[in-house]
């Protein structure tokens, strides 16, 4: 049985996992997720708090698993993982086909790459005709031109107006 | 005339500064640094938002240079407020009611739309 006298202070998962060797309890973790070496809190982080320590979002990244005998595992953002889990050296990510952006608020499935003004409208079942599309990119959001694609890598936040304003 | 604090506050967001400006009976929102629409040219620049009737619109925008964006525009209002010249394009905004950031949007989509 453990007691708080024999908890390590903070222990590396990949070395456990290479000697083959069961994780003790820790009060810090030190885990690599993409060959970067991170500290975590917890022995049961969610796939989104360990995305976060690399600066990355599950709208746009997923988690995977990393096992020393090769098997890989997709983590689910609200997932818990079990960082002494026998044989898990550590993570990996991999940005998503299929992103998550929010338009006025809610979160939309959309494939990634370059999309229309109008692809993107339509998910809240508007058109470019009657509706501005307005990006928040880094500050307020602004109004996209209707006619030049949109570059989605994940996680943009759009908001739409009624169209209103015309030459005169 | 006074426009809504929570709808002032909204409107902060989109410059480096912003004050009211009265002169002539109308409240002008003096927008220092507006952050303009992408592809124009400059990317920022000062503005004056006048949300009530004027010079035959039911709003303006003001901007402090004549600024050029994907369409050409027909920039028909060039005027003299606050001891400064600004410059406005012909651009029509008939929204009921509007917030102040929807008044403003729609005034600046005028660079992102080509009609």
């Amino acid at each position: 049985m453990e007691t708080e006298k024999n908890v390590e202070v903070e222990i590396d998962i990949f070395e456990f996992a290479g000697r083959g060797e069961e994780v003790p309890h820790a009060t810090t973790y030190r885990v690599r997720i993409d060959g970067e070496t991170v500290k975590v809190d917890t022995p049961h982080p969610t796939g989104e708090l360990l995305l976060s320590k690399v600066g990355k979002r599950p709208c746009a990244f997923e988690l995977i698993e990393e096992f020393v005998h090769h098997d890989n595992d997709v983590v689910e953002p609200n997932e818990e993982v079990n960082l002494r889990k026998h044989g898990l050296k550590g993570f990996i990510t991999a940005h998503k086909e299929i992103v998550t952006i929010f338009i006025n608020g809610d979160p939309y499935s959309i494939e990634r790459g370059k999309r229309t003004v109008a692809q993107i409208l339509s998910k809240v079942n508007q058109t470019p005709e009657g509706y501005i599309l307005m990006e928040e990119k880094g500050g307020p959001p602004l109004p996209l031109p209707p006619d030049v694609p949109v570059e989605i890598c994940g996680c943009e936040i759009f908001h739409s107006q009624a169209q209103s304003g015309g030459s005169s | 005339m006074a426009y809504p604090p929570e709808q002032i506050e909204e409107l902060k967001g989109y410059c480096t500064k912003l004050s009211a400006l009265p002169e002539g009976g109308v409240t002008f929102l003096y927008m220092e640094g507006l952050r303009l629409p992408a592809g124009c040219n400059p990317s920022a620049c000062d503005a004056l938002l006048c949300p009530v009737a004027k010079d035959g619109y039911p709003s303006r925008l003001y901007l402090s240079v004549q600024v050029a964006s994907r369409y050409p525009r027909n920039w028909n209002g060039s005027t003299r407020i606050g001891e400064r010249n600004w410059f406005a394009f012909s651009w029509m905004v008939n929204l009921s009611e509007p917030t102040l950031t929807q008044l403003l949007i729609a005034h600046l989509n005028g660079f992102a739309k080509e009609k």
